[in-house]
């Protein structure tokens, strides 16, 4: 389970948050009320839209659009009152944004290594 | 082990805090447009083509030498995001270290959408090599 405080992924029998403390037994289990969705829910589900969002405009685009995408959902099913499809939708926004910090780095790692290799070769061919 | 030793038993926010200040202080010192050091765009390496996020490292240069103008013309939407990443990187480097957040701000899903799809769009539109959209390429707006 997700602490409602501040978000941290738990055991399904937490007593407290192994983050921030706060106690993780329903006092009173939120109820999704048909026909008023919150306008603002209740629950913490993070999007990681930062995240998406940064490695979209700079690490990789291809896989930093479909955590925008989930980033969306999280907050879309939330409006719906679905805190379990919400909490599914974070995982893959979190999935999506490290896929897509993986292969900036990947390619820019890639990019330093030629860059050496080339400085390395001149270098020699120099002499 | 809550704040005393200033961080929340979590060695990561720490790690990306530590890195995201000499980024910074190199941001700061180290023109991107001057000095080897940055990489270029895989994308713009490899095919010529501007990406959404081209030249948001020059702004980003410009901006801590306070030249928005400047910055604004080499990635406008960097400039227009960065109010909105600030605040989200604030927030969560406050909850980090003192354990509690910013007040949150929710956007609704079809904010979100937009976003997503503005980004695309600003992507495709900087590389239309026709007026006005070559204004939006990085620094399309200094040319005379």
């Amino acid at each position: 389970m997700f602490c409602p405080q501040c978000g941290a992924s738990n055991a399904d029998n937490a007593v407290v948050c192994v983050q921030c403390g706060r106690s993780l037994q329903p006092a009173a289990p939120a109820v999704p009320q048909p026909g008023y969705p919150a306008a603002v829910p209740q629950v913490y589900v993070p999007n990681y839209l930062v995240f998406a969002i940064l490695v979209t405009v700079l690490c990789c685009l291809p896989a930093g659009i479909p955590a925008i995408v989930y980033a969306a959902q999280v907050n879309g099913k939330l409006q719906a009152g679905d805190v379990a499809g919400a909490q599914a939708a974070s995982k893959n926004a979190k999935m999506w944004c490290w896929i897509a910090l993986g292969a900036g780095i990947a390619v820019f790692a890639i990019y330093g290594l030629l860059m050496t290799v080339g400085i390395l070769s001149n270098m020699h061919g120099g002499r | 082990m809550t704040a005393i030793d200033g961080f929340r038993n979590n060695w990561l926010p720490a790690a990306m805090m530590a890195a995201a200040v000499a980024a910074l202080a190199a941001l700061c010192l180290l023109d991107p447009g001057q000095s080897g050091l940055f990489p270029p765009c895989p994308l713009r390496y490899l095919t010529g083509w501007y990406c959404p996020g081209c030249g948001s490292l020059r702004a980003m240069h410009q901006l801590l030498h306070g030249n928005l103008a400047a910055a604004w013309a080499l990635n406008p939407m960097m400039v227009l995001l960065l109010p909105f990443m600030m605040y989200g990187t604030a927030s969560y480097a406050l909850f980090e270290i003192r354990g509690n957040h910013l007040p949150r701000l929710f956007l609704p899903a079809f904010w979100i959408r937009s976003v997503g799809v503005a980004i695309i769009l600003f992507g495709v539109a900087r590389n239309l090599p026709f007026h006005p959209f070559d204004l939006l390429a990085p620094g399309g707006m200094l040319q005379p």
